[in-house]
């Protein structure tokens, strides 16, 4: 079985940045994001996404199944938080609701409120999805610990995201050779047969050597470590990173935006955009 | 020495290398198994799916501390979905209330120590600990009140807060106590 971070982006544009570039740019984007109501707005902020995410040179068929998945998933919270709250939320919460469509037998309303919610939710989502992307396939996994040490997080943290990552692969191969060793000794992992309970405790012969033989192996990560000093003193990276020029432009226009949206959300110039072309129908 | 006495000398707060190793091994094994995507649905109700690993979270969090649950949950929701490749920030409030779940179970065996006398009674108090953390832990993603202003309270509660609390706290009730009781055999003969 293979579980590892795929560097999809290697070689692109957004790649050679500093890899704390982009984890602040999803940090801030997100920040930013929520705070935009206003479809249109949040339409011409998702295609400035969309360009982000094309500087990753992330290749598209690569990743159309993550793409569908979410978008997929992302329609159907949308569409059924749009039935049950029949388009009384967000701005339009006190409000005469346009009624389109009414649903038996619970009388679930379409509303061309609940329709423009679900376009705000939907515009929102993807953009952050767009911006987020790039963190999982245009960073390379050796990168992540330093760059989290960067930012300022505390060295025993990076270094666990570190191990966490450098342990994936590793617990993946001792996934497969134990679901191989049950098989032979008659388990079949897709038996459907039983109500969740009895499901679930089947899953033991799994889980439980899986994750018993990880922790017990892990004295001698830790012994390892201990017998290093981890920890006694201040720790050193041998990754050396550097902000460039470029660095700097790439966050600064992602705090701009974060501003701005913060400024039309307090202003009150980014509530949510009734469609009018539904009304009129 | 006893994992409680091992635990209150280290301090339940503190983050020492055996921290770092075993939630760097809980994160890893929980984005493991999201990646995997491990499931199945309840019979007559589609939208609550059981993830049998969830319970590997609680379980991190009730044997290794607070701070190992809280960061097994968080990174290890943080990396599955980078590993997914979903982003990391994308569902950014289910990686905290992942964190917080694994946090509230890690504070019963110090809130119970006195009460956990035989391996069964850790093992029934492990299940407790596993509903009652979910239950508090995912309250969290009531925050898409505010990031996210479309969803309404009912929408949060009734497509997401409720069918999730019912899958993962049925797996919390039952991988938990698997674990402890496997776990804790081991624990006693490697001396920790």
């Amino acid at each position: 079985m293979r579980a590892s971070f795929p560097y999809l982006g290697r070689g692109s544009w957004l790649a050679r940045r500093d890899p704390r570039v982009l984890l602040l740019a999803g940090f801030i984007f997100v920040i930013g994001a929520p705070q935009l109501r206003d479809a249109r707005q949040l339409a011409a902020v998702l295609v400035l996404a969309l360009g982000y995410y094309a500087t990753a040179g992330i290749p598209f068929r690569a990743v159309r199944f993550q793409w569908a998945y979410l978008v997929l998933v992302i329609a159907f919270f949308a569409f059924f938080n749009m039935l049950i709250s029949g388009g009384r939320t967000g701005t339009f919460a006190h409000v005469e609701t346009h009624v389109l469509l009414s649903i038996p037998p619970f009388g679930a309303e379409i509303s061309v409120e609940g329709i423009s919610l679900m376009l705000s939710q939907v515009l929102r989502f993807a953009a952050i999805a767009a911006v987020g992307f790039p963190i999982a396939y245009a960073i390379a996994p050796g990168d992540l610990g330093v760059a989290l040490r960067r930012l300022g997080v505390g060295d025993r943290i990076a270094v666990m995201v570190d191990l966490t990552i450098r342990f994936i692969p590793t617990l993946a191969g001792e996934f497969g050779e134990t679901i191989d060793a049950q098989r032979v000794r008659g388990y079949d992992p897709t038996a459907r047969k039983g109500g969740p309970i009895t499901r679930l405790r089947r899953m033991a012969p799994i889980f439980v050597p899986v994750t018993v033989g990880s922790i017990a192996g892990a004295e001698d990560t830790i012994d390892a470590m201990d017998l290093r000093g981890f920890g006694v003193g201040r720790r050193t990276w041998l990754r050396q990173l550097h902000f460039d020029r470029t660095d700097w432009l790439v966050v600064g226009a992602f705090v701009a935006f974060a501003a701005i949206a913060t400024y039309l959300n307090l202003s009150g110039q980014s509530q949510h955009y009734l469609l009018p072309f539904l009304i009129e129908h | 020495m006893t994992s409680m006495a091992m635990r209150n000398s280290d301090g339940t707060w503190s983050i020492t290398t055996r921290v770092i190793v075993y939630a760097a091994i809980g994160a890893a094994l929980y984005a493991l198994f999201n990646y995997i995507s491990f499931g199945f649905a309840m019979p007559g109700a589609n939208e609550v799916s059981i993830r049998p690993h969830y319970g590997l979270l609680t379980f991190f969090g009730f044997a290794f501390g607070p701070i190992v649950g809280f960061l097994t949950g968080f990174v290890g929701n943080v990396v599955g979905d980078q590993l997914s490749g979903y982003g990391a920030f994308t569902s950014w409030q289910w990686s905290v209330a992942n964190g917080l779940a694994g946090l509230v179970a890690g504070l019963f065996p110090v809130w119970m120590a006195s009460r956990m006398t035989t391996t069964g009674s850790k093992a029934v108090t492990a299940a407790v600990a596993g509903v009652i953390a979910t239950v508090i832990g995912f309250l969290f993603i009531f925050v898409e009140l505010v990031t996210q202003q479309e969803m309404g309270f009912n929408a949060i509660l009734t497509t997401e807060y409720i069918p999730v609390i019912i899958g993962n706290s049925i797996a919390a009730a039952i991988v938990t106590p698997i674990l402890v009781l496997a776990w804790e055999p081991l624990r006693e003969q490697i001396g920790r």
